[in-house]
């Protein structure tokens, strides 16, 4: 029993990292209306940087022979990302107003190919350890009195999820730039004809979900390095968007759980009797599953088709 | 000046509906199969032959298939990595149980159990659209290569888990295995891809293909003036994986010689066949060649200019060539997203044109 | 102004039909009965549910009551593609051409419920399929001849104008050669000549073919002139229904488009 209830926290925290890269994703389909598959390689592009900046073995360092105290650190890696959202919007976005999403999520594709080989290039491919002091290992009260092992890391991000989310939430229902990233994800072309300007738009959305990714960087890699496969999150994410909608922010959350906590209890459970691993797939299954019942996702919109 | 088509009239329908009416098409095209079929063979080394001829073939071979799919029906499928792993162990487990049976029937066979395996998953198709639907094909994706990871009877229990093609002939010339010869694996691929690309031609011109581009462009339209969409994409998913399969047959069979599913069948190849459909052009059977040409030579050029011109290091020329990629991808979206066959009809109109600027 | 034909009997009823989308009721209690080879017209205020009735008798909205009686067959749901095979066509308000196609193969696609030939024999081309397309196109050129649109045959849809584009779907529900035709406001931003033109078209296929007609239109001039019935529809219900001249001098018609305000709605 016992093991069963740590099983599904372990899940349910699990399912909060999914979250929060999920939740990059559902800023940009909202305001952009595409589907940005590089949200996985900006978190590691922001993660690089960001070890770049605060650790001895990088560029920063063999430049200008300081690094940055972790919180400086941070900020910088905010300008860089801004920057790199800056220059997204101007060099692809701007472009591509008004094409087909498939066209869009291809283009999404190619981002996150080009980004990959700069960030390769740029810092090298080893596996980084990110240690900007968050706090580790195992929630000790719960260890000696419960014996349930829960990582204080897990925990803070969980904390961190859901200040962000509320925060977005309220972002997008109460101001006005809300509203406006809402009208351009509707339809660009509308958009622009009540003076919205796309381009300031999508240089904050891109920029917030550069953030979005940094902090899941952060957290991702302080579990497990920065490394490749660190980009490959946009994969995790995406049973977790059809799960939860393209467009719902509470939905991102809610769908992160249930993939979470499915995945476990799925691989510790099942697993022993397939094969194992089936990690791998059992969140698309699980997200499939859904769909066949309502295509739009938990908390998606649904799509009236008018003849 | 060369190129109009003055004083070339249609007297029937029947003329009208040729596969290429214009005159100058079809002589260009029966020079290049010629070329093909006749010339090249003597010209071939190992490296070449393998490297660059085989490579584009069988990735031709899948283009064709999710373009189908994809650019003529509309469904978006991610899961091209996948179905092609299908083919490929479809393929071994029919060559291994069945030692006499000929290699051409073997991967017709093979084609059509990714066609069956491609229809079951293709039912979701019927609730789903769009994004949603790409998405359910990655769940094809993962789950396939995790199958033919997991579960020994596959890979005839193998301690590495890797597949290998065992030699087998064709009348007399032996097409798999370390022995068989460039030119006669290039010669069975070539031949393999030219009848599919004639038939896809000819599904793609009639009321199928119709069909198909019907549910793409407005699928309610479709179904409101009596095309059964369960049909329509049903027959598209079918079609689409039969040449997939075939194509993750030679693949394996042809080209590699072995195979393991994490490596040879990932997203990765999915996306790679994605990217040749998209730069091709959408909805062109022209363009899944043009496209597969410029996805398998990229790379190659990039490799040598940069490793043999500029003395890079492997590793770093990789990056390199992952970075060109997404930025000839990006460019190529931006400049002409349909592709590189939209861009041989605007040549194609420049001749007719030429000497005249207009 | 109807001359002599022969109207027939009633090819399609609709009784009781009710539909509802989540808290708007759309249709209260339509019934109404539209005679064999005759032109027949559904008017109303924008909103009025005219659409959304033209499409339960298509099977793309599923009425919650009621049924609609199409050559004797009863039934309240039916698929589309049914519904097409049993005869019907139709056209669309906004025009649902497929963009990415020419006019010729649009047209094309409205024989698709009488061609048969399995995929195999579309994989060779030569030999049955071959001869079903040319026997096909024979007739599609037919109907692009009756609609004088030749020249742009092989033109993508999409780079046609407003107007032509409407004459291309009026053309691919015709190639179907329907016994029952279903036109969504098929006059809509048209200026006076293309009405004529259209109206021609519509009058010489009813005349030619004896197909019945139903359409939909705001036009009251074309609506009078064409038409042998007409059927008034206001919030969902049924106002009125009979011939151009009852329906014209009917009170509650009246008020209807003039805007009197109704106390019990």
């Amino acid at each position: 029993m016992l093991f069963f209830l740590e099983t599904v926290i372990t899940g349910l925290l699990a399912g909060v990292m999914y979250s929060l890269v999920a939740l990059g994703f559902v800023l940009i389909f909202k305001a952009s209306g595409v589907f940005n598959f590089a949200q996985g390689v900006f978190a590691l592009f922001a993660g690089l940087a960001l070890y770049d900046f605060i650790a001895e073995g990088g560029w920063f360092h063999d430049l200008f022979g300081f690094v940055l105290p972790v919180w400086l650190g941070i900020i910088a890696t905010m300008g860089v990302m801004v920057i790199v959202a800056w220059l997204v919007e101007r060099l692809v976005l701007r472009h591509l107003v008004n094409q087909e999403p498939i066209i869009l999520f291809m283009a999404t594709i190619g981002l996150a190919y080009f980004m990959e080989g700069l960030g390769d290039t740029l810092f090298g491919s080893d596996v980084k350890p990110l240690n900007i002091g968050l706090p580790n290992g195992a929630v000790d009260f719960l260890l000696d009195n419960y014996n349930l092992y829960i990582e204080k890391l897990e925990i803070f991000a969980a904390v961190v999820a859901a200040i962000m989310v509320t925060v977005l939430a309220i972002f997008f229902q109460k101001t006005r730039i809300g509203r406006a990233l809402r009208a351009v994800a509707d339809d660009h072309q509308a958009a622009l004809s009540v003076g919205i300007s796309l381009r300031t738009i999508w240089v904050i959305v891109w920029s917030v979900s550069g953030f979005v990714a940094l902090v899941a960087g952060i957290m991702w890699g302080s579990k497990s390095g920065i490394q490749f496969s660190l980009s490959l999150i946009a994969l995790k994410a995406l049973p977790v968007l059809i799960l939860g909608g393209f467009t719902s922010v509470p939905g991102a959350i809610v769908g992160g759980l249930i993939i979470g906590v499915g995945e476990k209890v799925a691989e510790i459970y099942a697993g022993p009797f397939i094969g194992g691993a089936i990690e791998n797939w059992f969140a698309y299954m699980l997200a499939l599953a859904f769909l066949l019942f309502r295509p739009q996702g938990l908390f998606g919109e649904k799509i009236i088709e008018r003849v | 000046m060369f190129y109009r088509e003055a004083g070339q009239f249609k007297t029937s329908y029947r003329a009208d509906e040729a596969t290429f009416p214009i005159l100058q098409d079809k002589i260009f095209v029966y020079a290049f199969l010629a070329v093909a079929f006749l010339v090249v063979p003597f010209f071939i080394t190992d490296y070449s032959a393998n490297a660059i001829l085989v490579h584009f073939l069988v990735y031709a071979l899948a283009a064709i298939g999710l373009n189908i799919l994809t650019g003529y029906c509309g469904q978006v499928s991610l899961g091209t990595g996948g179905f092609m792993a299908v083919g490929a162990y479809a393929t071994y487990k029919l060559s291994t149980e069945f030692p006499g049976l000929n290699l051409i029937v073997i991967v017709l066979l093979s084609g059509g159990i990714t066609a069956f395996v491609g229809v079951m998953f293709g039912l979701p198709s019927l609730r789903i659209k769009g994004f949603y639907l790409a998405v359910a094909t990655l769940a094809a994706q993962f789950f396939l290569v995790w199958l033919f990871n997991k579960v020994g009877w596959f890979f005839n229990y193998s301690p590495t888990g890797m597949i290998v093609a065992p030699p087998r002939e064709v009348f007399g010339f032996l097409i798999t295995g370390p022995e068989a010869s460039p030119v006669v694996r290039y010669l069975f691929c070539l031949s393999i891809v030219t009848v599919a690309a004639i038939v896809a031609k000819n599904l793609v011109r009639g009321r199928l293909g119709r069909n198909w581009m019907a549910i793409r462009d407005m699928d309610i339209a479709a179904e409101l003036i009596g095309i059964r969409p369960l049909q329509a994409k049903l027959s598209a998913f079918a079609v689409s994986s039969f040449y997939i399969g075939m194509a993750g047959s030679l693949y394996f069979a042809v080209w590699l010689g072995s195979a393991e599913p994490t490596e040879a069948f990932d997203i990765f190849q999915s996306f790679f066949v994605l990217f040749i459909v998209i730069i091709g052009g959408l909805g062109s059977i022209l363009g899944s060649f043009l496209g597969a040409a410029f996805m398998v030579l990229v790379p190659i050029t990039l490799k040598t200019i940069m490793v043999d011109g500029f003395g890079f290091a492997v590793g770093a020329a990789k990056h390199v060539e992952v970075m060109t990629l997404g930025a000839l991808i990006i460019f190529f979206l931006i400049v002409e997203p349909h592709g590189l066959a939209r861009l041989w009809a605007i040549l194609k109109e420049k001749l007719r044109r030429w000497p005249f600027p207009y | 102004m109807a001359y002599e034909r022969n109207i027939g009997e009633t090819i399609l009823s609709v009784d009781q039909i009710s539909l509802s989308f989540g808290g708007v009721k759309a249709l209260s209690n339509i019934s109404f009965e539209v005679k064999e080879h005759e032109v027949f017209a559904i008017i109303g205020p924008n909103g009025a549910g005219k659409s959304s009735m033209l499409n339960c008798i298509n099977g793309f909205y599923h009425p919650q009551e009621g049924t609609v009686t199409f050559k004797g067959q009863k039934r309240r749901r039916v698929r589309p593609s049914e519904a097409a095979r049993s005869g019907i066509a139709r056209t669309f308000q906004n025009i649902a051409l497929f963009k990415g196609m020419s006019t010729l193969d649009n047209i094309m696609t409205g024989r698709n419920t009488k061609m048969t030939t399995n995929i195999f024999w579309q994989a060779l081309h030569f030999g049955p399929a071959m001869r079903e397309e040319a026997e096909h196109r024979t007739q599609v050129e037919k109907v692009i001849d009756f609609l004088e649109i030749e020249a742009i045959r092989k033109t993508p849809v999409g780079k046609l104008p407003y107007g032509l584009q409407k004459r291309v779907e009026l053309g691919r529900a015709l190639a179907a050669e329907p016994d029952l035709l279903l036109l969504d406001e098929p006059m809509a931003g048209m200026n006076l000549e293309e009405k004529e033109d259209m109206c021609r078209y519509i009058l010489d296929v009813n005349d030619e073919f004896g197909t019945t007609v139903v359409l939909i239109e705001h036009d009251m001039g074309v609506v009078m002139d064409i038409s042998d019935r007409v059927v008034v529809l206001d919030y969902g219900k049924k106002l009125a229904d009979g011939t151009p001249d009852e329906v014209r001098s009917n009170q509650a018609v009246i008020d209807a488009y003039l805007g009197v305000s109704h106390d019990d709605e």
